[in-house]
């Protein structure tokens, strides 16, 4: 008797933990990532003049599919002098989310390299970082551009990449990633006379 | 670490027979335990005795052991018999009467010692781990024959048993089910390991008995009875770790004579530790944020009656670790340049930065044992745990930084119903059923398993029959699962929600053969299975750890496998020899198989998804023991692994190294110091070349010998105090080397040098 009365209770102890163990279970990230969609670049010519943008987008973000083709040439004129810009988005959250005021917000955890490869490096284009974060050491979403004298006809690939700064320190003579990469994405660049 | 298994300098045989004091007949299935002091501790074996009454010890000291014998229907038979000069026998009887009980013992589990003549089964006992104290459970039983560790650095030690891990390994805590997330590698046991009372290793599938989790093995750990007559006692112990400046404490309490309302008598046990660790040293650099703070709580009430006994266990388990901030990758350029680089030198710090972790693992469990004259054992295991891990990375904003990258909370529920019948026809044996039901939440910032809810049932049962030399075991398990995961979808994500069944078998039959009193051999057949788990089916995303891409495939067949295993044993006064061979065959073994590489915004990902193939795992381990002279005490253990993908006839990532533990000690007894030891030992790793070609994460490890002193005493009397003291040095030549299984071997070498002290004081008596 004794027995059946522990067992009783045992029981009723046991659905009590089934009752508050169900119902729970949910799949529901926060999605509070800085996931970057489209990376997009602008040239704009100093003496004025429409801007030249091109960008490249990552449909499923983070997924397993390969970003898309670039969008937009990026066609800039030999001997050409341009300032230029480059942003971050996350297209894919409603609305959509500009990434650059994050970098921005954090530029001294963050730095964007550029890197010209091809027949135009390495003299056909030269980036050069306009912009400091408040350590004064470059930035990067800011640069200006020069292109060659006779650069005309060459093309290239233009690697972009922004790097986060957390354990490794970001020093400012750096010309490569030595944090964490948060982008890396290649344009296709071309000069034409 | 300490030497893992115990070493006396003069072993003693205790043999005998039991006879029905009225018909004089043979009496079989009597438990029949010896227990013996060790310090102020005390020690205990246990066996049964066989169709012609016969009862068997071996490797017993030298002293004076308390024997008891128990069989349903009889009165208990107690006595103390001295082992001091010589081996004994003896012949006893036994008187019918109700059963009574008396509770001393280390609530262990009288399936697993049948298991225990035909499977690769060993034991760390009290001593042995009052020896690595203070250490996780994985750096515990790191040096038995055939395991080994998937570590990250001294905070994560992830249990390996002949090659297999996580998924495939299970952990028993008091009877209960692990349930924390055991299927990432980087996940460690979340169970205090100074709560354990003993520790046992299965080798190989057991799966009738645990369930498909045991596919490759079980680590059981096991805790003291709470007795609940006797003065309140209690025992503080605190190490102290040079390496990482590590300082680790336990204290507990317990005694009996609490009275409950409603319950009455009860007896209780709680206990509180904590470990503290910071930057560990390999011998030429710190290795950044790989310190660690735990803080563990339990409280165990137990009750013994004339119907059995009962005990209710509550325990929280709490600890924030770091992770090697160089093994944490934005891409695969990013790895590639911190492989290439130097390590940083960083600074010595208690400080846990980002990567980290922040785990708990609560757990209530009640566990009762219904004992009948002539009904045989009722054991009932209910238990409710939730597990809640958060792991943080240095992605995404500053502002959502301290929101958790990965977030999940997992429920579980189980219970257990065990009956061990009274002997038929010879046969004795277990029938046991089991329900769980689990459920999973997925929060944090991204998306890396879905939640889910899982039920599974099972029924088994496990019988041994013996007569003369040959006992032979034979068992069967049915269970069924199924699992519905959650919807989850996002731009780049989508995990459908979907239900899905599995069912299968499990069987296993085994024989071992006495030759003489000394050698022993036995043979086991094992079938087993395992269903995908929901990683495997639905994991997405890259691991910061490795800068890898996993994607899980939803349709993944239930993994199969047909082991084969022979072991031989001899026991002898001085000398004790134990082979086990294996040859484990898994149809379709699920692994990460690289693929295209994921091209992303951030960059390019090497690319895994799961597949499944046709693996087979082979290998040997060797355990001898031999005493030349009384007080000294040599041992070797050897462990050979050999995992192959026979689709590819490539070998199976994740392999040990082959290893071999080499030890030699010196014991003495003095008044004042009490039982004194002093070793010397060697740990050697051969090259891993082992290693499947195509990605770097399998580059091979150059082979490695280490160094081990340690010295200590056990009853030492310090201010009329008695105190247990003991001080070793690993890796005492300070080599640099990396391990195999070490998940930072890409970036850095392992530890260096670490002297440990450990110092344990028991309190009132």
């Amino acid at each position: 008797m004794l027995i059946a009365r522990r067992v009783a209770l045992g029981a009723s102890f046991l659905a009590l933990g089934f009752v508050a163990a169900c119902g729970e279970s949910s799949t529901a990230p926060g999605g509070e990532t800085e996931l970057i969609s489209r990376v997009t670049i602008t040239f704009t010519p100093v003496g004025g003049g429409a801007p030249i943008t091109a960008y490249i987008d990552d449909p499923d973000g983070n997924g397993p599919q390969a970003p898309s083709a670039q969008v937009g040439a990026l066609s800039l004129v030999a001997a050409g002098s341009y300032t230029g810009t480059v942003k971050f988005e996350n297209r894919l959250s409603n609305p959509i989310e500009d990434i650059t005021e994050e970098v921005l917000e954090e530029a001294n955890e963050h730095r964007v390299y550029y890197a010209v490869a091809g027949a135009l490096a390495p003299t056909g284009l030269a980036l050069t970082t306009t912009d400091r974060d408040p350590q004064g050491r470059p930035l990067g979403v800011a640069f200006a551009a020069l292109v060659g004298a006779t650069a005309g006809g060459q093309s290239g690939n233009l690697r972009v990449v922004l790097c986060h700064y957390d354990d490794a320190p970001k020093v400012g003579t750096s010309t490569s990633c030595q944090g964490e990469t948060d982008i890396d994405v290649t344009f296709a660049v071309s000069a034409r006379n | 670490m300490g030497w893992p298994v115990a070493v006396r300098a003069q072993l003693r045989h205790l043999h005998g027979t039991l006879t029905h004091a009225e018909t004089n007949t043979p009496l079989d299935d009597a438990e029949v335990s010896v227990v013996w002091a060790i310090g102020r501790g005390q020690q205990q074996r246990r066996t049964r005795s066989d169709a012609t009454g016969r009862f068997d010890f071996r490797d017993l000291p030298a002293q004076p052991v308390r024997l008891t014998i128990r069989r349903l229907g009889f009165r208990p038979l107690e006595r103390t018999v001295d082992l001091t000069r010589d081996d004994v026998v003896l012949t006893l009887t036994l008187t019918e009467a109700p059963v009574q009980l008396a509770g001393v013992t280390i609530q262990a589990d009288t399936v697993v010692e049948a298991l225990e003549r035909v499977a690769a089964v060993s034991t760390l006992d009290r001593e042995a781990l009052n020896a690595t104290r203070g250490q996780t459970l994985g750096e515990t039983i790191k040096h038995l024959p055939g395991v080994s560790v998937i570590q990250l650095g001294p905070s994560i030690a992830k249990p390996v048993i002949r090659g297999l891990n996580s998924q495939r390994v299970l952990v028993m805590n008091g009877g209960l089910r692990q349930e924390d997330q055991q299927w990432g590698t980087e996940h460690a046991p979340n169970l205090d390991s100074f709560d354990a009372d003993a520790i046992t290793v299965v080798r190989g599938a057991a799966t009738v008995l645990y369930g498909p989790d045991a596919l490759g093995g079980v680590v059981r750990v096991d805790h003291a009875m709470v007795a609940d007559t006797g003065r309140a006692r209690g025992e503080l112990a605190f190490n102290t770790f040079t390496n990482s400046r590590q300082g680790a404490l336990s204290f507990s309490v317990q005694g009996g004579g609490l009275t409950l309302p409603g319950v009455g008598r009860t007896g209780y046990r709680v206990r509180v530790s904590s470990r503290l660790a910071g930057n560990a040293a390999t011998p030429d650099y710190f290795l950044s944020n790989t310190g660690f703070r735990e803080l563990n709580g339990s409280a165990t009430f137990g009750v013994q009656r004339a119907w059995g006994t009962s005990e209710l266990a509550l325990s929280h388990f709490g600890t924030e670790l770091g992770v090697l901030r160089q093994a944490h990758a934005g891409n695969f350029n990013d790895l590639q340049r911190a492989m290439s680089t130097a390590p940083r030198d960083s600074a010595f710090s208690y400080d846990i930065g980002r990567p980290n972790q922040r785990v708990s693992h609560t757990a209530a469990r009640w566990r009762t044992t219904l004992e009948t004259a002539s009904r045989g054992e009722i054991d009932l295991v209910y238990g409710l745990q939730f597990n809640d891990r958060r792991e943080y990375d240095n992605h995404g904003p500053l502002r959502f930084r301290n929101t958790p990258a990965f977030h999940l909370r997992l429920f579980t529920n189980s219970l257990d119903a065990r009956w061990k019948h009274p002997s038929w026809r010879g046969l004795t044996g277990t029938v046991g059923t089991t329900v769980m039901q689990q459920g999973n939440q997925t929060i944090g910032k991204a998306f890396l398993i879905p939640g889910f809810d899982l039920y599974q049932g099972a029924v088994f049962g496990q019988e041994e029959w013996s007569r003369d030399r040959l006992t032979v075991t034979a068992g069967a398990r049915g269970d069924i699962f199924q699992q519905t995961t959650i919807a989850f979808a996002d731009a780049g994500i989508r995990s459908p929600a979907g239900t899905k069944s599995w069912s299968g078998f499990a069987g296993s039959v085994g024989a071992s053969w006495r030759f003489s009193d000394a050698w022993q051999s036995s043979v086991r057949v094992a079938r087993a299975w395992r269903p995908p788990t929901v990683n495997e089916r639905y994991a997405q995303g890259v691991h910061h750890g490795s800068a890898q891409y996993e994607l899980g495939q939803a349709n993944l067949r239930a993994e199969r496998s047909l082991g084969v295993e022979a072991g031989l044993r001899y026991v002898g006064t001085t000398r004790s020899l134990d082979v086990a061979v294996y040859d484990n065959t898994v149809r379709d073994f699920i692994y990460l198989q690289p693929r295209d590489p994921v091209v992303t915004l951030r960059g390019t990902f090497p690319a895994f998804n799961y597949a499944q193939t046709r693996a087979r795992l082979r290998g040997v381990e060797v355990a001898a023991r031999w005493s030349p002279v009384e007080r000294l005490e040599l041992q070797a253990t050897g462990t050979m692994v050999r995992g192959t993908n026979r689709a590819t006839a490539q070998p199976l990532f994740d392999m040990p190294a082959d290893r071999a533990l080499l030890q030699a000690r010196v014991n003495g007894r003095r008044a004042a110091l009490g039982a004194w030891h002093l070793g010397l030992g060697s740990v050697l790793v051969r090259r891993q070349d082992g290693v499947p070609e195509g990605t770097i994460y399998t580059l091979p490890t150059a082979g490695y010998a280490l160094l081990q002193i340690e010295a200590g005493t056990t009853a030492a009397r310090l201010f009329r105090q008695p105190i247990d003291v003991s001080l070793s040095v690993t890796n005492a030549l300070d080599t640099r080397y990396r391990d195999y299984l070490s998940r930072y071997r890409l970036f850095v070498n392992d530890p260096g040098r670490d002297v440990v002290m450990r110092v344990r004081v028991p309190i009132g008596s």
